[in-house]
């Protein structure tokens, strides 16, 4: 729940910097409604494993562990950023954690690789891919799903399905059963999971971690949810009804698991607020922090180009 | 000049040529070399452990086992992306295309990931593979399988980009290629795999390195300096002898390699001659041959004392026909000509 709720709260962050114009540029690309996914799928891995994220990877960060602090200096362009101010995809390799998506299919081929090299050199970590329902139809998921399989590799293919791609509906692409039906032409087991529920998916990717672990390869996994906001923030979403966004949003991860803790007696209502005060206070300092850093230096141009 | 037969296996050696290595068994015994010294370092493409179709990993297979040597599907998308990620995680791939015309089903994995990423990522990331590429014309193999899109890849950030031109470059340039901790795309010309040059002694020494960005001087000259890469390097040496006897002196500079790029012994030469011809197969709009020009422009304008000029491919398919391949590629005879029209202004 908490990682849930720190994801929010960073996006929202994010988001109002946009809106405030405080940053510029491309606009952020908010994971709300699928904050469930990240959650549950980083709770499912350990250290040395490996994520490559999407252009709507900040969730993933976060729930990775890594410091909102860096995060969002990295995301007001600051040098103190954990890409020294360089990329919207934060990438963290001491964690395992690699921010992608500027082109969309690409982290999963090289998600692949990661999963080659663990696996050539000994060790029983995994890769996980995150993708989106869009990127599904591209190429390079396909032959990276293909080459896991005929190379037993330890990687997990964890296709979020949040409904849209941009505009287009998912199913306008898909015209099978599933994504994840999919697996099966490559020789993959395909799973499909509520995407709303962090301890589904966390159950999910714990599963085809513990096959990767043990030398029986990848899996592909189809976690369903709904894309809540905009494709990036500034998208409104006119092509939804509003009988349709209301239909949304009840299916909000938060929400949803908000009520069970409640319903199960683990977490009160007043303890998730207390919970989500602490949180907004220290995204509330994050944001302090990275609105104080240093831009990167003229210099810094022209570093980083060659090892 | 160069054997046509690449396609058909064997052939003689002629037998002066019978103790110099050839210029794919040099590569071979680069990679072999280097195989041997690290372990990270392995290789995937496809049919390369059975029967690699220019045989240029021939026997690694047996030596190393197919883990290291690994037969990859027709994916080209994923097997880059498997060299990138895997390089990340601390290995050393080297990729072989079949052509290299293929490199542009996977370019995005090339030019935005393997070459960005360490950028992208503020330094965090290094990402140390050989992609090999064949590359060029003159066996018929068609509009698809004869093409030199090096200009493609020294255009974007990030890339460093060989043209090994004899067996001694071949296998120190390889070396240095798979040492290097960025990417790297070695370009093979087809017409130099069965090629057999003579060797100096450190060719046997498994040390010797090239460092990259240092061009050679294959002819010193003082009337006219060409440019040219790959085989273009030995039309245009031909080229120089034969107008040694007309009394011109010709210095044939070989880049070696496109980036980086040697600037220094270009203009020094072009200083000296004060006349540039660039050669090369590539095609001539926005090419290599344009970007030396532009180069030696900005930097030496006032020693020029004629225009300077390009050979390369006017802008259309090599084709599939001999006779038509032969006339949209330079060679020897184009060479002299040029040489001969600007030494008479």
């Amino acid at each position: 729940m908490r990682a849930m709720l720190l994801i929010r709260a960073v996006e929202k962050a994010w988001g109002d910097a946009y809106l405030t114009e405080e940053i510029t540029g491309i606009p952020p690309s908010l994971s709300t409604g699928q904050e469930a996914i990240a959650a549950g799928a980083c709770a499912a891995l350990g250290d040395g494993d490996f994520i490559f994220t999407t252009h709507r990877g900040q969730a993933a960060q976060v729930a990775r562990g890594l410091d909102p602090k860096r995060i969002l200096a990295e995301l007001y362009c600051r040098r103190t950023g954990y890409n020294k101010g360089k990329s919207y995809h934060v990438t963290d390799m001491t964690r395992g954690v690699v921010g992608m998506g500027g082109i969309v299919p690409a982290q999963v081929p090289i998600a692949g690789g990661m999963a080659l090299a663990q696996k050539m050199r000994g060790t029983d970590r995994v890769s996980l891919a995150f993708f989106g329902d869009g990127a599904s139809n591209e190429g390079a998921v396909h032959e990276a799903a293909a080459l896991a399989a005929m190379w037993t590799l330890p990687l997990i293919l964890l296709c979020e399905n949040n409904r849209y791609c941009i505009t287009q509906r998912d199913t306008d692409a898909l015209k099978g059963p599933s994504i994840a039906a999919r697996a099966a032409g490559y020789g993959l087991p395909g799973v499909v999971v509520d995407g709303t529920d962090p301890l589904a998916v966390q159950a999910a990717v714990a599963e085809a971690v513990a096959r990767a672990r043990a030398g029986g390869g990848a899996t592909f996994i189809e976690a369903q949810c709904e894309r809540l906001t905009g494709h990036l923030i500034h998208d409104t979403q006119p092509y939804r009804s509003r009988e349709e966004l209301e239909s949304a949003w009840k299916h909000c991860p938060i929400l949803l698991f908000g009520e069970r803790l409640e319903r199960e007696r683990i977490l009160s209502a007043d303890e998730r607020a207390r919970m989500n005060r602490e949180i907004e206070a220290e995204v509330a300092g994050a944001v302090a922090h990275a609105r104080t850093q240093p831009y990167p230096a003229i210099h810094e141009a022209y570093e980083d180009l060659w090892a | 000049m160069f054997d046509n037969r690449l396609f058909r296996p064997g052939g003689p050696v002629k037998p002066e040529e019978k103790d110099w290595p050839s210029f794919r068994g040099a590569i071979n015994e680069a990679m072999r070399e280097e195989m041997r010294r690290d372990p990270l370092v392995f290789q995937m493409g496809e049919d390369i452990a059975l029967a690699s179709p220019f045989g240029v990993t021939t026997g690694l297979a047996k030596e190393f086992g197919r883990e290291r040597i690994r037969d990859a599907p027709c994916a080209e998308v994923a097997v880059v992306g498997a060299a990138v990620g895997a390089a990340m995680g601390g290995m050393r791939p080297i990729v072989e295309f079949q052509f290299g015309d293929f490199m542009s089903v996977a370019i995005d994995q090339l030019t935005h990931q393997a070459a960005m990423l360490r950028y992208l990522t503020g330094g965090q990331v290094s990402v140390p593979l050989v992609i090999r590429l064949p590359c060029g014309g003159g066996q018929g193999a068609g509009s698809q399988h004869s093409q030199s899109l090096y200009s493609w890849f020294a255009h974007v950030p990030g890339i460093k980009v060989l043209l090994p031109s004899t067996s001694m470059d071949a296998k120190a340039m390889m070396k240095a290629a798979i040492r290097d901790n960025n990417p790297v795309l070695f370009f093979e010309h087809k017409q130099l795999y069965r090629t057999r040059w003579p060797v100096p002694a450190e060719f046997r020494d498994a040390d010797h390195v090239a460092e990259l960005g240092k061009a050679a001087v294959r002819r010193a000259g003082v009337d006219i300096t060409v440019v040219a890469t790959l085989t273009m390097v030995h039309h245009a040496l031909a080229a120089a002898e034969a107008l040694a006897a007309e009394g011109v002196s010709v210095e044939v500079i070989d880049p070696r390699t496109l980036v980086p790029f040697d600037v220094d012994t270009l203009v020094a030469s072009v200083r000296k001659t004060g006349r540039l011809l660039v050669v090369d197969e590539a095609y001539l709009n926005f090419g290599i041959q344009a970007e030396v020009i532009a180069t030696v422009a900005e930097r030496a304008f006032e020693a020029l004392k004629a225009a300077p000029r390009r050979l390369g491919n006017p802008n259309v398919p090599v084709p599939f026909a001999p006779c038509l391949q032969d006339e949209v590629l330079p060679g020897r005879a184009r060479i002299e000509a040029a040489i001969r029209q600007m030494m008479s202004r």
